[in-house]
């Protein structure tokens, strides 16, 4: 599905240069649940933004279901951003002034063609992430956990390929983020695939598969031989709340 | 459909969303669309009100004006003209081939008048038997100067209501007695109102017989002007220049020596009005325009602010699939929006506005198409030209700068 060969990306402020990735190879099946780790500043969300055809890598190869990326356009690349990705990030980057509704409604503004069950499929998407009872609430209406599912159902709406997560929890406090990686959890068991990006081990043990990168590089990456269960933490940490 | 539908929607609730700068970005616009339309109203009151006068002075296409003095039309002094035409030039004139009558007039200065206890001050003016028909002036009460008048030089008057109002109030006046100055009249008949016309109320003025005007209340028997009819509307031409030839003789004035009179053709007095206020009118217009280029730059500066305050919003749409061109289409649909909005409330002020003026000022106003395709025109092209730099900034955002 997605195939990266010597991916690199340097920036260029004046004549400063900063190198950030090195050459990353990664291939990335669909139905994975797979977790980028790393420390702080070591490129992570520059490869994300890089898979999730929000920016261009500087040299290497990025093949898409078989097609180079790199040769296509700023308009395909936001057609395909629209068509077959959905993103969530730290900051859930909702529009303040719109509803949740309306927030999940957003790609389909940008899908060509509005589709009739367009707003039935919002409502469906935010059932899905639990939040079917505030569909009209604003953001600055709901917790932040609330928002964060908001952005999950706004990347679900529109049925992508992938799902890619910058730090998703990296706002949030523990209850909600293991709330939040619970839904990725299941999404996942759906058969969804999954990218997420993080610097928390504990939730890197929660995905199935675990890459990390150190200063560009690829160090490691591997199954996950047991991935810890997030709904179980949960109930634990409810328990416990007792 | 569904879709420019949600592009609209979107428009108009992120200005709801910044409703306080669409606000300011509106009020000079709203201020310059609000001037340009009272402008096009009054120049459109004015021209209505010169027509509707000329034509309430019986002045048809087959009659003309000469009044004593030079000089040419729009460029004299109304002040100090020389009266210079005389009855015996009525006289000549009404002998000119193609002249169906004469109906000459002379102004007696502004005359303090008393009936009774009261006093007005008011314009007398001495005119023949035929003065109220070309004009189209029918009685209210009594009759109108006599040829019997005429030649007894009667002290017989014909009020208009203004004075009437004033020195009669509700009653009756044919009649009662009057003094011009300090001569004696009895008063005969009362016009019909006419109204204002705008500048001057013309119901405000007292007719005497033309004999009497000349020798019992001024001292000379020249005449101020006369109306010439002509018995067919396309012999103008020829009929002008006879008169002009009949008059130069009578006055003995030599080859080279400029007109002491001028003829004066409805057609030549409409084209100057309506030149005058064309010409005010463009230049206001031009007034209004840089004021409507002003606002335009500061509906592009805070649009430009907004833009970089928004870099986050623009970001998240731009990852969700928006195109380049889809944020430059949603910015332009913005100013144009705040435009339009400004231009309508705009209109809807200098229509206010010139109500306003015809209501309390008595400042003759009109609806003005030209005006109104101005301002929406006006309007339209500030929002576009000046919402072309902030849309070209908006699209030009990288997504991931927008969402750092
Ligand atoms: N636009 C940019 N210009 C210059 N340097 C950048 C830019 N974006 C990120 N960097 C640098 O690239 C490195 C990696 O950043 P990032 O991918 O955000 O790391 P991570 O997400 O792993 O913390 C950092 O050192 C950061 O300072
Ligand atoms: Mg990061």
């Amino acid at each position: 599905m997605i195939k990266l060969k010597g991916i690199t990306k340097t920036y260029y402020r004046g004549k400063v240069e900063t190198p950030v990735l090195l050459g990353i190879d990664l291939h990335v099946r669909p139905g994975e649940f797979l977790a980028i780790m790393g420390p702080s500043g070591s490129g992570k969300s520059t490869l994300l933004h890089i898979l999730g055809l929000l920016d261009r890598p500087t040299g290497g190869s990025y093949r898409l279901d078989g097609s180079e990326v790199s040769d296509l356009s700023d308009d395909e690349l936001a057609r395909l951003r629209n068509d077959k990705l959905g993103f969530v990030f730290q900051a859930f980057h909702l529009l303040p002034k719109s509803t949740a509704l309306d927030n999940v409604l957003l790609p389909f503004t940008y899908a060509g063609h509005f589709p009739e069950d367009a707003r039935e499929r919002a409502r469906r998407a935010l059932g899905r992430v639990g939040l079917e009872h505030r569909l009209h609430h604003r953001p600055g209406e709901m917790s932040g956990g609330e928002c964060q599912r908001v952005a999950i159902a706004r990347a679900l709406v529109n049925d992508p390929e992938v799902i890619f997560a910058d730090e998703p929890t990296g706002n949030l406090d523990q209850r909600s983020s293991l709330e939040i990686i619970s839904i990725l959890q299941g999404l996942h068991a759906e058969g969804r695939t999954i990218v997420l990006v993080t610097h928390d081990t504990a939730v890197g043990c929660m995905c199935r598969r675990l890459m990390r990168v150190v200063y560009g590089n690829v160090d490691s990456d591997e199954a996950v031989a047991e991935p810890t269960q997030a709904i179980e933490q949960l109930q634990t940490l409810k328990e416990a709340a007792k | 459909m569904s879709l420019a539908w949600r592009l609209l929607k979107a428009a108009v609730s992120s200005l709801w969303a910044f409703r306080s700068y669409a606000a300011l970005m509106m009020i000079g616009l709203i201020i310059g669309i609000a001037s340009l339309t009272v402008i096009h109203q009054i120049g459109q009151g004015a021209q209505q009100a010169v027509s509707s006068r000329m034509a309430s002075m019986g002045f048809g296409a087959d009659a003309f004006y000469i009044s004593s003095g030079g000089g040419r039309l729009g460029v004299r002094r109304g002040m100090k003209r020389a009266v210079t035409l005389t009855p015996q030039d009525a006289a000549s004139i009404s002998r000119v081939d193609g002249v169906a009558h004469v109906v000459p007039h002379k102004n007696v200065a502004r005359t303090q008048v008393t009936a009774g206890g009261n006093n007005t001050n008011t314009r007398v003016r001495g005119a023949t038997p035929g003065w109220a028909a070309a004009r189209k002036w029918p009685l209210l009460q009594g009759r109108f100067v006599s040829l019997t008048d005429i030649r007894q030089s009667a002290r017989v008057a014909v009020l208009g209501t203004t004075v009437v109002r004033e020195l009669f109030g509700e009653a009756n006046p044919v009649g009662r007695r009057l003094r011009i100055g300090r001569t004696p009249f009895i008063v005969v008949g009362v016009l019909e109102s006419k109204g204002s016309s705008g500048w001057r109320d013309r119901d405000d003025i007292i007719l005497v017989p033309l004999s009497t005007a000349t020798k019992r209340l001024s001292r000379d028997d020249k005449l101020s002007g006369m109306r010439v009819t002509m018995t067919d509307a396309t012999r103008l031409e020829e009929v002008k220049a006879e008169v002009t030839s009949v008059l130069r003789e009578n006055h003995s004035l030599l080859p080279g020596v400029p007109d002491d009179f001028l003829i004066i053709t409805p057609d030549e007095l409409m084209k100057l009005i309506t030149r005058q206020s064309r010409s005010l009118v463009a230049m206001l217009t031009f007034v209004s325009a840089v004021s409507l280029f002003v606002s335009g730059v500061v509906i592009m500066n805070i649009m430009l602010v907004a833009v970089s305050e928004r870099a986050y919003e623009i970001g998240v749409r731009r990852a969700v699939g928006a195109r380049r061109r889809d944020i430059l289409y949603q910015i332009l649909m913005e100013s144009l929006m705040v435009a339009a909005a400004g231009g309508v409330c705009g209109l809807l002020m200098g229509l206010l506005l010139s109500y306003l003026a015809t209501w309390l000022l008595a400042i003759p106003t009109a609806f003005s198409p030209s005006g109104f395709l101005w301002a929406l025109g006006f309007s339209a092209g500030v929002g576009l030209l000046f919402g072309v730099a902030p849309a070209k900034k908006a699209a030009g955002l990288h997504p991931v700068e927008a969402l750092r």
